[in-house]
């Protein structure tokens, strides 16, 4: 059954209150639990629901994010039949059109040279696990038209229906340039069954700084990390070859997610730690989350921060945020000491 | 097929029968080390790192694990559409199935393999050690001295030099005697069992060797004796460097605890030399509020709740309240309960140790406990 779903994936999401963290990325490529990428999990999701070919609606910036994808290969999506496509945007898409049904019919050729007969729509900003098929079992079983995915009643902008309905409406609202699937769901047309899944597991939308914060931290709940990452489901990324974590003397951690490749000499508390940071002697690290290869030097103190990758906090720096606003460093800048 | 200058010969069917329960269902080069590699992630890494792209890997004893690890070679980037990882069993002929019965007849029994890349010159690499090697050096030192065959060696001390293939050379290095564990060593070079062979050189003495019924078949007591017979132009390449045969259980103990000194000479964090290996996809490790850890390596997936003192932990190991871990090694996916107390042990991969247990050598006494299944 898990044959006949079509994964379409939009990453198109740009949003000004990331302003400094994805200045240079897209949200699809934010760094994520010290060593994924926010597309990991639906990606992922796709992939462990049997969905053997992905389709990747990206925004203008997508240098990161291809980056990241490759061919598909972490995914098992570098396929002979089927796999991974990526459809950037031409010259002319104007961003208002993300994921409008405007934007997916530019690459029509694609559902129609597909053979599979449901079609799953979702976005890349979404953390969490959903199986697939059991909301295509659901959906077939409900008779619906069109299954929308919840989480607590809120919509996740997650959808299964049929491809034929797609391509349908797609020539139904061609003249009308924004109109998207969640038009469609909330006009509740007569003809059109809507039918509503709930996820009850952990699931988030990342869609601003206070909630990519929050929700980062979500992680070191022993709830949230064991329904995020299964044993049967894994989270699928780019694999990057690091050693293990090196501890040393004197250091000190506590209530952390650490990646791979680390040096810690200092006290971490609280913290989300990516791949390969370095963390000095003396240096106190807390409710922060340090993205990969930067480096914060001895006896800094960092509390309530996000550091984007390959920054070097000089020695002694003191740097503090909050929850609601934490103080965010910018990739590859360097805080000078006193 | 392209011709090839260089193709490696991996030697990956060896037992270790000395590491006991480690090695029941794998073979040596499968066994785990340093908290995320198999020993074969070395030499694999290496033939990658130094720009070796064809690798014959030789397999015989309980290849299942190394099979599916080795894949298509994808891991170390030797999956290549010309050359690239090749696994090479025995197989069967019509006169019966050929056993590797030694080092050298397991390179004979695949000369096809050797004759369709047609090379200039053959490396032989072990899949037991642990070491970082550029074999491309070695190849420029090879034909530099216009040598038949180069041999690595590495400085013993010597009164460890009996228990190695210790090489007699000249002042120009040549190699003039090789003695296999001489009760009075007269030089402290052991052999690496890493050799470049020239490829004409190697076909013609592995000809010969396989025509005599005498002959065990084996590098080191057969043919680099013919060689020196013979007069071949036979060189010690001098290594420096980490270079460790993990056979024994203490010594793979020992191996870990070396990766973990403030100044080790195998460094695992060179971005210009890594050490790749199959990756396991588990999710960062997670350090609790009521845990320590110190001093040691922790690799992802890893759940760590009690005190890590100067331990190795490998991939998915979790590690319950109360329990306190030192000079130790443990192995992918074990358990290890509350209030459990291990010292100076090896925790097979996937064990689950009770709470409450006491795992640590009797006072006194110089062992290193393995923990694994026995049947």
């Amino acid at each position: 059954m898990s044959q006949s779903m079509l994964g379409i994936i939009n990453a198109t999401q740009e949003l000004d209150a990331f302003q400094n963290l994805t200045a240079h990325r897209s949200i699809a490529a934010l760094p994520f639990a010290g060593r994924y990428r926010l597309i990991d999990f639906m990606l992922s999701n796709m992939v462990n629901s049997g969905i053997t070919s992905v389709a990747i609606f990206t925004g203008h910036g997508v240098r990161s994010l291809m980056d990241h994808l490759g061919c598909g290969q972490q995914w098992d999506l570098d396929r002979k039949r089927d796999g991974l496509f990526v459809f950037t945007p031409d010259g002319k898409s104007k961003n208002e059109e993300f994921g409008s049904f405007t934007h997916l019919a530019k690459n029509i050729t694609f559902f129609l040279r597909s053979r599979q007969k449901y079609v799953v729509i979702t976005n890349s900003n979404i953390i969490g696990t959903i199986n697939f098929s059991s909301v295509l079992e659901h959906h077939i079983k409900a008779e619906a038209n069109i299954t929308e995915i919840v989480h607590h009643g809120e919509t996740l902008h997650t959808y299964i229906l049929e491809k034929e309905l797609l391509l349908s409406l797609f020539e139904q609202y061609k003249n009308q340039g924004y109109y998207s699937i969640l038009d469609v769901v909330n006009e509740q047309l007569d003809k059109i069954k809507i039918e509503r899944y709930e996820c009850k597991d952990y699931i988030v939308t990342i869609n601003s700084l206070e909630s990519y914060y929050k929700h980062s931290m979500d992680m070191l709940k022993k709830e949230a990390y064991y329904q995020v990452f299964t044993k049967d489901e894994p989270v699928f990324t780019k694999v990057k070859d690091e050693p293990p974590t090196r501890y040393k003397m004197g250091a000190k951690v506590s209530n952390s997610l650490i990646a791979n490749g680390c040096m810690i000499q200092g006290e971490v508390e609280n913290c989300i730690i990516s791949r390969a940071v370095k963390i000095g002697k003396g240096a106190i690290v807390r409710n922060s989350i340090i993205m990969q290869k930067t480096q914060i030097e001895d006896n800094c103190v960092l509390d309530g921060v996000i550091i984007d990758k390959d920054v070097k906090i000089e020695s002694g720096v003191k740097l503090t945020g909050t929850r609601e606003t934490p103080y965010v460093v910018e990739k590859g800048t360097v805080q000078k000491g006193s | 097929m392209v011709q090839k200058k260089c193709v490696a010969m991996l030697l990956a069917g060896g037992q270790g029968s000395r590491l006991g329960a480690l090695t029941r269902y794998i073979a040596k080069p499968a066994v785990s080390f340093g908290g995320k590699y198999r020993i074969i992630d070395f030499p694999l890494s290496n033939c990658t790192n130094s720009g070796i792209e064809t690798v014959g890997v030789l397999t015989q004893y309980q290849p299942l694990v190394l099979h599916s690890y080795i894949g298509i070679g994808a891991a170390w980037d030797l999956d290549r559409s010309n050359g690239g990882v090749t696994v090479l069993p025995p197989y069967a002929e019509t006169s019966g199935v050929k056993w590797y019965k030694g080092t050298a007849s397991a390179i004979y029994e695949n000369i096809n393999y050797l004759k369709q890349y047609n090379p200039e010159y053959v490396l032989i690499l072990s899949g037991d050690h642990i070491y970082k090697m550029d074999y491309s050096k070695m190849l420029d030192y090879h034909i530099e001295k216009d040598a038949d065959v180069s041999i690595s060696v590495i400085e013993v001390p010597w009164d460890e030099a009996s228990r190695f293939g210790i090489m007699n050379t000249n002042m120009n290095l040549d190699i003039i005697e090789f003695e296999e564990k001489p009760k009075t060593p007269k030089s402290n070079l052991a052999s690496m069992g890493i050799y470049i062979f020239n490829w004409s050189v190697l076909r013609t003495f592995l000809e010969i060797d396989d025509n005599n019924p005498e002959s065990s078949n084996d590098f080191g007591k057969d043919i680099i004796p013919l060689l020196l017979e013979e007069n071949k132009k036979v060189v010690a390449y001098p290594f420096k460097g980490y270079w460790k045969d993990v056979g024994t259980v203490k010594s793979l103990w020992e191996a870990n605890m070396d990766i973990l000194k403030e100044e080790t000479e195998l460094d695992l964090y060179d971005r210009d030399w890594r050490i790749y290996s199959v990756n396991p996809n588990q999710p960062p490790q997670y350090i609790s509020p009521t845990a320590q850890v110190e001093e040691s390596l922790v690799n992802e997936g890893c759940i760590v709740k009690g005190t890590i003192k100067h331990s190795v932990l490998f991939q998915g190991v979790t590690v319950e309240e109360g329990s306190v871990i030192q000079d130790s090694v443990i192995m992918p996916n074990a358990r290890i309960g509350k209030n459990v107390v291990i010292e100076k042990a090896i925790i097979a991969e996937g064990m689950v140790v009770e709470d409450h247990a006491i795992i640590r050598p009797e006072k006194n006494k110089d062992d290193v406990i393995l923990v694994a299944k026995e049947d």
